[in-house]
């Protein structure tokens, strides 16, 4: 039956506080093809596939799934009806062996109250033979490599006689093999009829095993492609979009002809993450990071504030070899650092604005030179002012901000250290366009004043708007390095698609 | 800060609950027998008696203790070694006293070691036992509990091995009036605590330590890219709350006149924990507030007194503290202060809402 239409969802609405994830998105499949849902973190790819599942409630729109309309109420009953999920991170039992993995919840019985050991292992092992895999599955799950495991989960997922497999980022934690090999079992799946949606941010890998692609973006849709009729180029272009609904008067840093080299970074890496990395950075200059999420941007910044410990190569301030090997040491040489993680590596959220405004410049002075609470309520007021930070008073718990302005407290925090060098990831995403904007223009007026900055960004126009030279990052190293002047968007994207730059230095 | 009269804030903080628990307790006591509140002077020790004065009194021991747990806590830890190391204290105090059993073989009025080094010999073994659970923890990043637990079972053990086993006893003036003696009308433990929590307060209120405490104690990788030494942070948490039990142990050997290894400081790292957590510290880390801590451990003390001092049968005791900790915990949990600052809200609304209807 070729073009039937399993899974069809429509006008599919959710509304998050304050913020709608998903706006009228259609997404339909077809059996037997892989059809990879792509976009920007915080498009909505998740939040779609957690309504499929159940995890959340539509407020607007319809599922059909196998010609009748559905509403999942629960990851089980998902299962039930034939949708299993292999989640990116492995979601199964370490200590139990493979087998009692793939039947752990269903065990088959033999007679009525004893477990049979030997049909269970038995049926285990032929299950992943159809695989290709061909190992004991009595050992314990953690004897094997993260791509048995990964594929061990996939099996299980297909045994429960599923009609859609939906693989979210199954690649990220997989070796060039691995992924051949899941490739391989995908297209057994689907030999067999089954839908297969594939979220992820590997392009390259998207374009391999799909035949389709959906690309989201900030909760809508923007639109499905047949794999073989877009170029990559178009692809990046139609997930990053265009955030021109406001233009801001935003002038570009001058760096002034005698500036120095304010940082120097020289073949930085981590066996694992990120291969060398070298650039330059002077004075009063700000450098754009661009890439795809997991291209090695936020391993780099990380590198260089000591929250990762580089393997090798070094850095040098002012033209000085330093060593820094923990976050401390880089405060120390007034750095500064904005991570991309706000929940996680930001805010202190129990802790009051002003004591997150003033805990670097304290954690600086030590403990036993504190700062009086007069003293941090003076600095907190101030930045609450100079960065129009929303808030009733400097006591509020920072968790209760709204995003846009625990960001701001974040980027309070590390200008009240007055930093030669400030790093900032992601510093505007997930946040509203006019905080963006006026953390865009906090960062030009830093420049201005003679501060280093390196920013982040998986918006290109906004990289393109403010910084002197942009470095591409793709696939775990740097790709590039273009002007940011005279580059254009097209320029950006081709390093990222193709891994090559169109006229400028290799 | 300013502080504003603001009774849903009130109604929502734990320690507000932890005093009215306190306060209900003795409301009881008040009404079953009002004798409950007499204190009296002697002339002859220069002290204040009654229960109010012992429930203080009695309380030191938890209490010094649960003030460094309060910052363990915080950090989203726990130390299950303070009994142990409260065992330890005392016999590492009297071997110092009576080292040579031979030569004096009854319990007097003597020390064999100068007293100042009997403390500070206990004090600082405690302390070392206390920097080995925090490098633990901080270093090795074992979980606190099982970090802990080798202590907790070895702390014993050494006290056995440094006693070879025996119980010693003392009668000598100075050591005994740690626990015996007065200040201001008030016994010692109290005048000691006092003073460690004073000490406490200024550490972690005084310096930054407390706000390095609370930051690292709620997110950790945040604090550490905020610049904040983490793993030092711990450790001295770990490092006062070991010396803290090691003073606590010399009051309890003080006020028992010997060591007893088996049975000196059994379960006091639960009722350490607990007076900490009815104090209003979360077991997850992060706020933590010292006057809290002292009020659940008060409380605690109360409940023990209350039930001695009524005569509730002795195989009921444990069932009753049991009890009581239960209706002060469920009064402090999140649902439930929601509900209550909840109702209060609409029922004032409603109040208003007739004024104006």
């Amino acid at each position: 039956m070729p073009d039937k239409r399993i899974l069809e969802m429509k006008g599919i609405e959710i509304q998050f506080p304050g913020v709608k994830a998903l706006d009228k998105v259609d997404f339909d499949l077809i059996a037997g093809e892989v059809h990879a849902l792509l976009g920007e973190n915080g498009a909505g790819k998740s939040t779609l596939i957690k309504c499929l599942t159940g995890v959340h409630h539509m407020d607007a729109g319809k599922i059909i799934y196998d010609g009748k309309e559905i509403t999942p109420t629960s990851p089980q009953a998902a299962i039930n009806m034939g949708i299993s999920t292999v989640f990116q991170e492995i979601n199964l039992c370490q200590n139990l062996t493979v087998a009692e993995n793939i039947f752990v919840g269903r065990l088959p019985m033999k007679r009525r109250h004893r477990i049979d050991w030997k049909g269970i292992n038995n049926r285990a092992s032929e299950l992943l033979k159809r695989f290709n895999i061909h190992i004991d599955v009595t050992r314990p799950l953690d004897y094997f490599s993260t791509g048995i495991q990964q594929m061990v989960s996939i099996a299980r997922a297909v045994d429960i006689k599923a009609k859609i497999l939906i693989l979210d980022e199954p690649t990220s934690s997989l070796d060039e093999n691995e992924v051949e090999r899941l490739f391989d079992v995908v297209r057994e799946l689907k030999k067999s009829g089954m839908g297969i949606i594939f979220i992820t941010h590997f392009l390259d890998q998207a374009f391999v095993i799909s035949d389709r692609l959906t690309v989201l973006r900030n909760g809508r849709l923007v639109g499905d492609f047949y794999a073989r009729n877009i170029s990559k180029i178009e692809l990046v272009r139609q997930m990053i979009g265009k955030d021109m609904e406001q233009i801001f008067a935003l002038k570009r840093p001058t760096v002034a002809a005698d500036a120095t080299n304010m940082l120097d970074v020289e073949s930085l890496g981590i066996a694992s993450k990120v291969a060398d990395v070298s650039f330059t950075l002077k004075t009063g200059e700000l450098i754009g990071f661009a890439g795809l999420l997991g291209s090695g941007r936020t391993e780099t910044a990380e590198m260089i504030f000591g929250v990762t410990r580089a393997e090798h190569g070094t850095i040098k301030i002012h033209d000085r070899e330093v060593r820094i090997h923990s976050p401390l040491d880089a405060i120390n040489q007034q750095m500064a650092f904005c991570p991309e993680d706000r929940k996680r590596d930001g805010i202190i959220g129990d802790l009051s604005v002003r004591e997150n405004i003033s805990l670097v410049v304290q954690s600086r002075r030590g403990i036993f030179n504190p700062m009086s609470i007069k003293e941090q309520a003076e600095l907190a007021d101030q930045y609450i002012q100079l960065l129009g930070i929303a808030t009733p008073d400097a006591e509020k718990k920072v968790g209760e901000l709204s995003g846009g302005n625990q960001q701001k407290v974040i980027l309070a925090r590390w200008m009240a250290t007055q930093p030669d060098l400030l790093i900032l990831d992601e510093p505007t995403r997930g946040i509203d366009v006019g905080a963006k904007a006026e953390i865009q223009r906090l960062m030009l007026k830093m420049c201005a004043e003679g501060v280093s900055v390196i920013f982040i960004s998986s918006e290109l126009d906004e990289i393109l708007r403010c910084a002197n030279r942009v470095i591409v990052m793709r696939d775990r190293c740097k790709a590039g390095e273009l002007p940011g002047e005279s580059s254009r968007q097209e320029d950006i994207l081709h390093v990222i698609a193709e891994g090559t730059a169109t006229g400028e230095e290799a | 800060m300013k502080w504003k009269f603001d009774s849903q804030h009130i109604l929502k903080s734990k320690i507000t609950w932890a005093v009215v628990a306190e306060l209900l307790i003795l409301l009881v006591c008040l009404i079953i027998r009002p004798e409950f509140f007499e204190i009296s002077y002697q002339e002859s020790t220069g002290m204040l008696y009654g229960s109010i004065i012992d429930i203080l009194n009695r309380s030191s021991e938890i209490t010094i203790i649960a003030l460094g747990m309060t910052l363990v806590i915080a950090l989203a830890g726990t130390d299950l070694s303070v009994g142990a190391v409260v065992a330890l204290s005392g016999a590492i105090g009297l071997k110092l006293m009576r080292w040579d059993m031979s030569e004096y073989p009854t319990a007097g009025n003597y020390s064999v070691t100068p007293l100042i080094w009997v403390f500070l010999v206990a004090l600082g073994i405690c302390f070392l036992f206390g920097c080995f659970n925090g490098l633990m923890v901080s270093r090795f990043g074992l979980q606190p509990i099982i970090a802990t637990l080798v202590l907790m079972v070895a702390g014993r053990g050494v006290a056995q091995i440094i006693t070879n086993g025996r119980q010693m006893t003392t009668n000598f003036a100075p050591f005994k009036f740690i626990s015996q003696g007065s200040v201001l009308f008030l016994p010692m433990p109290i005048i000691i605590t006092a003073v460690i929590f004073i000490l406490m307060v200024l550490l972690t209120r005084k310096t930054s330590f407390g706000m390095f405490v609370e930051a690292v104690g709620i997110n950790p990788r945040a604090s550490r890219v905020s610049g904040l030494r983490s793993s030092l942070i711990i450790f001295s948490a770990y490092a006062i709350t070991g010396l803290l039990a090691g003073i606590s142990g010399l009051i309890y050997a003080s006020r028992i006149g010997q060591n007893d290894s088996n049975n000196a400081g059994i379960n006091y790292e639960m009722d350490a924990i607990l007076a900490v957590v009815i104090g209003g510290t979360s077991m997850s880390g992060g706020k933590f507030s010292l006057a809290g801590t002292v009020m659940g451990s008060i409380i605690i003390r109360t409940i023990i007194t209350f039930v001695y001092y009524f005569g509730v049968a002795a195989e009921a005791i444990m069932a009753f503290k049991a009890l009581i900790v239960l209706v002060v915990i469920v009064l402090q949990a999140e649902p439930v202060r929601e509900f209550i600052s909840k109702r209060r809200k609409a029922r004032k609304t409603a109040i208003r809402g007739e004024l104006h209807g």
